[in-house]
């Protein structure tokens, strides 16, 4: 199961079905990213396809046709897509059109197509299901920022699309199973069996040991994407923001104006690949010596004296000039990570989240976050952490008798933090308050007591204690341990129950976090005999959590 | 304990039995235990049992745990591997159903073209002063009496702005929308139908520049027939070129991947392929890499229609994407070793076969299946009669054999060279033991 593989795998089937020549690929908006997280411009480039467009962009330049060209049409099968390619078909610009949709597309939309070529340039009506964002093997998005406020009027719609192209992609057929104290985990469900049911000659796959689909809340972790990350992917996230691979640099100080825009993807720059879930110290040396590697060519160009010399560094430049475009590509967001931990001090910071999270002693607790709050001792903590601070002190402890929420919030305003933000400290007890109450329990003491010994041991790094809820989610899956009353099938007629599933597929309504993205990494690796994948509505840091339970809280209440 | 506190409230964490203070970790509770009070043994004994039972037990419990929880965090360490290509998921074709709704249409609209072309024809023939009126006993005029605004345009007809006829369907139209064919084009429209009956010089004489009046339906009808047949007859430029360059792009991948195991097996120190062949066929891919980037020049350069801007992107792009696949798979072949290093690799070698196998020659030559069909099991040495003329059938072998290493090699085909050449030195081991044994013989007679 690797998301990234199956939409290469279509895109190279959709590429090559057309045969060779010239070809130009028109794509809507949601397309584009779904084919720019796993091809870049120059790959897509050596497979023929010299030309991209936008449909919903293109329609200026109407006359210029050129009818040599083979037109690759990528799109999802929306209404606008469907007006705005019969428009095309009716004044074809290009020779021939190849027409795939992302998803299941309605027959009658296909019946308005045909009715529209009348200039018979059409030769393929495909339907390739990459209807999601595939941002590693085991990751894959939907790309909803926010998804609560409009479940009903478009998101629900859009995350069942989402789900059965994944199904489809993978070529599985699953066993739904979901979150019962959700009613969105469960008309989701819902609607994605309907679907599976309906389209069942799609769906008949021979599968020897049948997939699981867990459905879950966003509101039963809501502690997880609030917290600093310390591994690499995870950590730019958290401060930079990834946006479909792509990282925003143009507000760092003296960027040059290659660097304002660079693109993280695995599949194409293997330093990053390597370093994607390792911690801040040990990418530091890997810097390093990538630096020093640079380094070594470079001064081996230096000297180009002899004909040999000459002849060497021609056949070597490519590579050195892709090597170097690397190197300045991570130092430059290294440098940038590494600038705003001590000017943030989020070392503090995140020793006081995890210890938080991880533990649990309130009156020590209140004291750290008092003392990192006073505005007297730090001056440099960002407005956004001193709130996440209070944020994860009262999810911890609003039912302790003795908790000082109130206080918090005062040196919040102390501190002439806006408005706003002090006011999603409500926010977001009020977000998850359905799912926090009963997690609260002995249960979870004596795990913490487990925790604090570990730390005894000193296996424990300081910052990365925190386990996402997750974890504790698919071990229990994965020793035949999750509840039926918890996380009931839909399915009945099934009777595998206590068959240990070999596939799993988990989605998460309100977003996943890369932290949870290494969690499942470690499960892959670790428990060779499952595969995970891991996807949500959006991918999450802190700030964008923070908007979608605003956004969650105001439409609710 | 509860009771006993002073805000009667719970209060968790490793607290002092004695004074409730918080201390945080068994060790510190220990110790300060130990410092305050030192003086209340049994309770310290008691606390020292409880934490170690505690400890004893946790950690037990926490054994296998934390074991899974150590190779968890090495195994973080690994990073995303490649995905490697895997066979596509799930699809389903609508071309069928697309096809069908599609022909029921289309099946009209052909006809109508079809009707259109042939009254094409024959209004093209008529010729002569009377043209106008025989092109009205052709097709029929609408009458014009009753229409007062142009249907297309809905102005109204008046002494500026006159009603005018489309030749092909009689339809009315004004001036400004009317569309104007010329002769010489409706001739290549209908030219088919011409070479059929062979009478093209029929309408010869007719005066160049003339055009026929076109509503814009039939325009647009015959138009568009008319690209669909020009796109199968003319080819721009751009696409001869570039027809040519994937022409040559295909051509190179089996020499680069013949490349690539001829470098291997030479830097393993094998004696399979020379050193020089190698390199004359390293040079023909760099040969070929300078014709493709000629070829990219020239598409780049193609002169332009001003009003396609997506002709230089499309140029630019094809430019572009040459260079880099000449950037990525051409030139970064490996460098060839010199003839003193390969020598060197080889002595490597041969030190450590030594060592390690005894035959193996013998063994090597037997496997050897030519695609030429010869083979050296056909010859065994003992059935041959001993003949000296220049119809030897072993000097025969040898000298086709030299033959096609000849041709193999000026066609680059490298492999087959090093079998052949295995075979030749097998014929001539033969032959010399053959010539010897005929010696032999002689002697014996």
């Amino acid at each position: 199961m690797n998301v990234i593989g199956a939409v290469k795998a279509y895109i190279t089937k959709m590429v090559e079905e057309s045969e060779p020549g010239m070809k130009i690929l028109v794509m809507d908006k949601e397309t584009t990213s779904v084919v720019s997280m796993v091809f870049s411009q120059s790959e897509i480039q050596q497979k023929e396809v010299f030309l991209l467009e936008r449909i919903d962009l293109g329609s200026k330049n109407f006359n210029s046709g050129l009818r040599y060209l083979k037109c690759l049409v990528f799109l999802r099968p929306t209404q606008q897509n469907i007006d705005l390619l019969s428009k095309e078909l009716r004044n074809p610009r290009y020779g021939a059109y190849y027409i795939y949709f992302s998803n299941i597309v309605a027959k009658a939309d296909v019946k308005v197509l045909a009715e529209n070529d009348e200039q018979e340039v059409v030769k393929e009506v495909r339907e390739l299901y990459m209807d999601y964002l595939a941002v590693n093997p085991h990751l894959f998005s939907l790309g909803l920022p926010t998804c609560m406020s409009n479940w009903k009027s478009y998101s629900l719609q859009r995350t069942v699309q989402g789900l059965i192209a994944v199904l489809l992609s993978l070529k599985k057929c699953p066993i739904i199973r979901f979150q019962k104290r959700s009613r969105e985990c469960h008309e989701l469900a819902q609607r994605v069996e309907e679907l599976v049911n309906k389209e069942s000659t799609l769906f008949a796959f021979s599968q020897s040991n049948q997939p699981l689909l867990l459905i879950l809340d966003r509101r039963c972790d809501p502690v997880t994407p609030l917290l600093n990350q310390w591994t690499y992917q995870a950590m730019v996230h958290e401060l930079l923001t990834i946006n479909n691979n792509r990282v925003n640099l143009s507000k760092v100080k003296g960027i040059s104006k290659d660097l304002a825009e660079v693109v993280l993807s695995a599949e194409q720059d293997p330093f990053y690949a390597k370093n994607i879930f390792l911690n801040f110290g040990e990418i530091g040396q890997n810097i390093k010596e990538l630096m020093e590697h640079f380094q070594s060519k470079a001064k081996s160009h230096q000297k180009v004296e002899s004909i040999a010399d000459m002849k060497a560094f021609v056949e070597t430049y490519p590579q050195f000039k892709k090597l170097s475009g690397n190197v300045a590509k991570h130092v430059t967001v290294v440098g940038e990570l590494s600038s705003m931990l001590s000017e943030y001090e989020l070392l503090d910071v995140s020793e006081v989240e995890q210890e938080i999270t991880s533990q649990t002693d309130h009156s020590s607790h209140l004291q750290s976050v008092r003392k990192l709050l006073n505005v007297a001792n730090n001056k440099k903590l960002r407005d956004i952490d001193a709130v996440k601070l209070v944020i994860l002190y009262g999810l911890k402890y609003q039912s302790h008798s003795n908790n000082d929420i109130v206080g918090l919030k005062k040196l919040l305003m102390k501190r002439n933090i806006p408005e706003h933000l002090i006011a999603s400290i409500p926010s977001v007890l009020k977000y998850s308050s359905h799912y926090t109450q009963q997690n609260d329990n002995v249960v979870d003491a004596v795990k913490i007591t487990k925790r604090f010994f570990k730390g005894l041991n000193g296996v424990d790094n300081v910052y990365t204690q925190h386990k996402p809820v997750i974890h504790e989610i698919l071990e229990d899956l994965l020793k035949g341990r999750i509840k039926e009353d918890v996380y009931p099938r839909l399915n009945n007629l099934s009777n595998q129950l206590n068959n240990r599933p070999q596939d799993v597929i988990v989605f998460m309504i309100g977003g996943v976090t890369y932290e949870e993205s290494l969690t499942i990494h470690a499960f892959n690796k670790n428990y060779p005999g499952t595969n995970f994948v891991l996807g949500g509505t959006t991918i999450h840091n802190s700030k964008s959590f923070l908007e979608e339970v605003n956004d969650t809280v105001r439409i609710k209440l | 304990m509860a009771e006993w506190s002073p805000e009667s409230q719970i209060q968790e964490g490793f607290l002092c039995p004695v004074c409730y203070k918080d201390l945080r970790s068994p060790g510190n509770l220990l110790s300060h235990f130990v410092e305050l009070h030192s003086e209340e043994q049994d309770l310290l004994k008691s606390i020292k049992d409880l934490v170690g039972k505690a400890k004893k037990k946790i950690l037990k419990l926490d054994e296998n745990e934390l074991e899974s929880f150590k190779t968890e965090m090495s195994l973080q360490k690994i990073g995303i591997e490649y995905s490697e290509p895997q066979a596509p998921g799930q699809t389903r074709s609508m071309t069928e159903y697309f096809r069908n709704v599609r022909r029921e249409r289309l099946d009209h609209r052909t006809s109508e073209t079809n009707r259109l072309i042939i009254r094409l024809d024959k209004l093209l023939r008529i010729d002569g002063p009377d043209r106008k009126l025989r092109e009205q006993e052709l097709v029929v005029w609408l009458d014009g009496s009753t229409v007062s605004r142009c249907p297309s345009c809905t102005a109204s007809f008046n002494i500026t702005r006159r009603q005018h006829h489309c030749r092909l369907c009689g339809s009315i139209m004004c001036n400004s929308c009317s569309y104007f064919l010329p002769y010489e084009i409706a001739k290549t429209i209908v030219a088919p139908v011409y070479s059929d009956t062979n009478k093209a010089n029929a309408i010869a004489s007719k005066a160049e520049g003339d055009t026929l009046r076109l509503c814009a339906h039939c325009m647009n009808m015959l138009d568009s027939r008319n690209q669909a047949q020009m796109l199968q007859v003319n080819q721009p430029v751009i696409c001869q070129l570039y027809m040519r360059l994937q022409k040559i792009k295909n051509d190179l991948q089996p020499s680069l991947e013949l490349y690539d195991k001829m470098y291997n097996s030479m830097m393993s120190g094998e004696q399979t392929f020379r050193l020089q062949d190698v390199q004359s066929l390293r040079s023909s891919i760099a040969q070929q890499a300078e014709i493709l980037d000629a070829i990219s020049k020239r598409i780049i350069s193609v002169p332009l229609n001003p009003e396609q801007p997506k002709a230089i992107l499309l140029q630019n792009s094809i430019r572009r994407a040459t260079t880099q696949y000449i950037k990525e798979y051409l030139l970064v072949l490996p460098i060839l070793p010199s003839a003193e290093e390969l020598y060197r690799i080889r002595q490597e070698r041969l030190t450590r076969n030594v060592s390690t196998s005894t035959h193996p020659t013998v063994s090597a030559v037997k496997k050897i299946a030519v695609t030429t069909g010869w083979s050296p099991d056909n010859l065994s040495i003992e059935n041959v009669i001993p003949e000296i003329s220049d119809e030897d059938p072993l000097m025969q072998q040898i000298a086709i054999v030299r033959n096609y290493i000849k041709q193999a090699r000026s066609a680059n085909r490298f492999e087959e060279v090093a079998s052949l050449e295995e075979n030749l030195e097998f014929l001539k081991k033969a032959y010399r033991e053959q010539q010897l044994a005929f010696k032999n013989d002689k002697v014996a007679v």
